[in-house]
């Protein structure tokens, strides 16, 4: 029983509900208590152990019942139709014997054997079917099967050839029976594997070639990113929080205890949360880019409390509360289309942007702010303003501008990244997952 | 755990049979779940939305094991000293004070400054030792003789440190004071959790514990529980009832009612003197069930289909 809990469970791992060790020895000491006679009060069981949220239990729902199906026991089928009658003293590979007179149900088990001796557990990838459906025929005695058949075939009389063609009927519905089986099999244990090749190349691919069924796998890669970094960067700056023992604090504090020190205090390092604001272009140019650069700042929204975020494409807005207030799908939407927001789509603007930040909103970037600029920088051959750049340069703590393309293209056409490039702390190029997530761990931990 | 109860907790079904008898109508689940923290000395936490009978499960096990029930309820900003233990600082002080002279006594006689510390040093930890300590909920519980149920009500209410306070009483039974040592649990309480979900729980956490997630009922169930907590209302009103709130949990609503509501609903029905549903009736009581005004309006256009199905449900 135990292996075949262990297999479960790894089955269940696959299916991306994550089991500890101490999880799955729960589960064993509850199968042990409970008994496996009773499939419901099992699966009770099971599920109680190894689940730990809604989410979970509906692909427990899912993996339980695909693992402990079996469609087989209740198939009294015979590979052989039962009115072949047949008397022959011929000897037979224990597979052909029982291949002529068990029923369906009968084979399950030697197929099951079969496949967990050459360890079907290992399936990760659809082109490893055939190999295994291979190595679990052979392993229950193909090649007997077959030397049977030619044999059987060979003695030229009319019972035998009749016999070698049931023979042959039946290793085809054999195979047939161990195809669904391995499918069935490969659909418990190979889920993560592909998940975990597919998220590896999007993190590597361009985000201008992100296709759009992949949106979806993308959205949580970011999310994941966020949550990850929000955890590395909490649990630094509560590490630097207590510092040493602040002996004037202590006796001030203690002094109503007539000088008895109860109550002592610590210096504590402040460590700033980092103050950042985000200018986003949103304009055709960086289309494609422009979702997940509204996605980073949607997560770093999620994970650092104070930001500022502004849209622009001809004119600058303050987009902040949109943030706040919508969810990601709806803010993504509403931000791409400039639905109900006071933006013209027109031709981009860096110099109006900028101009139109410093009339607004100069008065926001302090010596504690760290300031993003996410754009490509073609400003249509319009007047760049670079002067205003300068001025933000010198009243931020940090500027930061990310460029989706490609650093090679920099200052080519009507890029004005040459001209802004002496004004930024830090410009990078950021079209792959993969800047993304350093950038953003830079951010959080350095400035 | 104590050995006078186990046969309370012998088997599932036995389980289920108590909680009945104490009121409280279980699902397989429900027991299986118990049965299972029972014997593995794990605690439960338990999930779903509110208003399901979460915190009810708890008292009634309680009941049903007839041991003290000890409830903390969480909120943000609930820290240790609110629900693990507390040094009683005021009676420190005033020993102290009180003791004052005794210090004299103990110092006298010593030369120099050194040897008076020296002196000192021997009755060091008298002011923290368990005469002056403060159990909160969570010692409280591990210091019952017979054992205890403990109940950490809406525990995603708190904060994320608290969960690490948590950890070493929900996998050890333990409290560690860094002035007294490890207290170890005299005998090892049952512990629930409850969550509305209102944030996630940590990994470390849910590991510790036993998952179990209480759904609304299903139409069995419910009327089940509704005529085990008013047994003189009619049956064909109670499938109405039943049939119709089912109904209603399958709008998109803000708020979804509960058993809880549902059971003051077919009160105020029978206090209106009613046998049956009709739209009038349903329709000025609403408010019983529903919180929300936006909710109301939002069922109102579904009213009579529903009210025929759920008659028609009855009529069978």
């Amino acid at each position: 029983m135990e292996s075949v809990i262990e297999n479960f469970i790894f089955a269940l791992r696959n299916s991306g509900v994550r089991i500890s060790m101490s999880e799955s020895i729960d589960a064993m000491n509850a199968v042990k208590i409970v008994g496996v006679d009773n499939r419901e009060i099992l699966k009770d069981s099971l599920l109680a152990t190894l689940t730990k949220s809604f989410n979970e239990m509906e692909l427990f729902q899912e993996c339980f019942e695909k693992f402990f199906s079996d469609g087989s026991t209740t198939d009294h089928e015979k590979y052989v139709p039962d009115n072949f009658k047949f008397e022959s003293e011929k000897i037979m590979s224990p597979l052909s014997q029982m291949l002529l007179t068990g029923n369906k149900s009968d084979l399950a088990v030697p197929i099951r054997e079969a496949a967990s001796a050459v360890d079907i557990t290992g399936i990760r990838f659809f082109t490893q079917k055939g190999l295994y459906i291979n190595r679990i025929l052979t392993h229950m005695g193909l090649t007997e099967l077959n030397s049977d058949i030619r044999r059987i075939d060979g003695d030229n009389d009319f019972l035998s050839s009749q016999i070698a063609e049931k023979l042959k009927e039946a290793r085809g519905a054999l195979l047939g029976d161990i195809r669904d089986f391995v499918e069935k099999q490969f659909s418990l244990y190979s889920g993560l594997a592909t998940e975990e090749i597919k998220e590896w190349y999007l993190r590597r691919i361009k985000l201008t070639n992100v296709e759009r069924r992949d949106f979806e796998q993308l959205q949580k890669i970011i999310r994941k990113m966020a949550k990850r970094l929000n955890d590395v960067h909490s649990k630094r700056r509560k590490s630097h929080q207590r510092g040493q023992l602040d002996f004037k604090k202590t006796f001030r504090k203690n002094l109503k205890y007539q000088g008895y020190i109860f109550d002592p205090w610590w210096k504590m390092k402040k460590i700033d949360r980092p103050e950042v604001v985000v200018i986003c272009d949103v304009s055709r140019s960086v289309k494609t880019v422009v979702r997940f650069l509204l996605l980073l700042i949607y997560s770093l929204n999620e994970v650092i409390s104070k930001i500022r975020s502004f849209i622009f494409c001809s004119n600058l807005v303050d987009v902040s509360n949109i943030f706040d207030n919508y969810s990601l799908e709806e803010a993504l939407s509403k931000m791409q289309s400039g639905n109900g927001l006071p933006i013209q789509l027109g031709s981009t603007d860096y110099g109006r942007t900028f101009s139109n930040f410093k009339d607004e909103y100069l008065n926001i970037i302090t010596k504690k702010t760290t300031l993003i600029i996410l754009g490509d920088a073609r400003n249509n051959y319009g007047h760049p303003h670079a002067e205003i750049l300068k001025l933000l340069y010198g009243r931020s703590k940090r500027l930061l501008w990310l460029n989706p393309e490609d650093q090679l293209l920099w200052g080519t056409g009507d890029s004005e990244m040459k001209r802004y490039l002496p004004y930024c702390h830090l410009a990078k190029e950021c079209n792959t997952l993969r800047h993304l997530e350093k950038f953003v761990y830079d951010l959080l931990t350095i400035f | 755990m104590n050995e006078i109860h186990n046969e309370k907790f012998a088997s599932i079904e036995t389980i289920q049979k108590g909680l009945r008898g104490k009121g409280y109508i279980s699902s397989k689940q429900i027991a299986t779940s118990l049965f299972l923290s029972y014997n593995l000395s794990k605690p439960i936490l338990i999930e779903g939305p509110a208003g399901v009978g979460k915190t009810e499960l708890a008292k009634t096990t309680a009941a049903l094991l007839d041991l003290p029930l000890i409830r903390l309820q969480c909120y943000e900003g609930l820290d240790e000293s609110k629900a693990i233990y507390e040094w009683k600082y005021g009676k420190q002080l005033l020993y102290t004070q009180m003791l004052k002279e005794k210090l004299n006594d103990v110092v006298e006689g010593a030369k120099g400054l050194s040897e008076s510390i020296q002196n000192l040093h021997k009755y060091n930890d008298i002011f923290f030792s368990t005469d002056f300590l403060e159990p909160r909920p969570i010692l409280k519980a591990i210091q019952q003789k017979r054992g205890a149920v403990l109940l950490l009500d809406e525990i995603d209410k708190s904060d994320d440190e608290f969960e690490a306070f948590l950890l070493e009483i929900l996998s050890d039974f333990q409290v560690s004071i860094p002035e007294i040592g490890t207290i170890q649990a005299v005998s090892k309480p049952f512990v629930f959790l409850t969550s509305n979900n209102t944030r996630e729980m940590s990994d470390a956490l849910k590991r510790r514990c036993l998952h179990l997630f209480i759904p609304f009922p299903e139409a069995k169930l419910e009327r089940e529980i509704i005529r085990l907590r008013i047994p003189y209302i009619s049956e064909s009103l109670m499938i109405q009832l039943v049939s119709f709130i089912q109904q209603v949990r399958e709008l998109e609503l803000k708020k979804l009612p509960s058993i809880s509501e549902v059971i003051d609903w077919a009160k105020v029905l029978l206090l209106l003197n009613s046998d049956s549903l009709n739209l009038d009736l349903v329709k000025e009581t609403l408010n019983v069930i529903l919180k929300f005004e936006v909710d109301i309006e939002l069922i109102e256009e579904h009213l009579y289909n529903m009210i025929a199905k759920a008659k028609k449900e009855a009529a069978l």
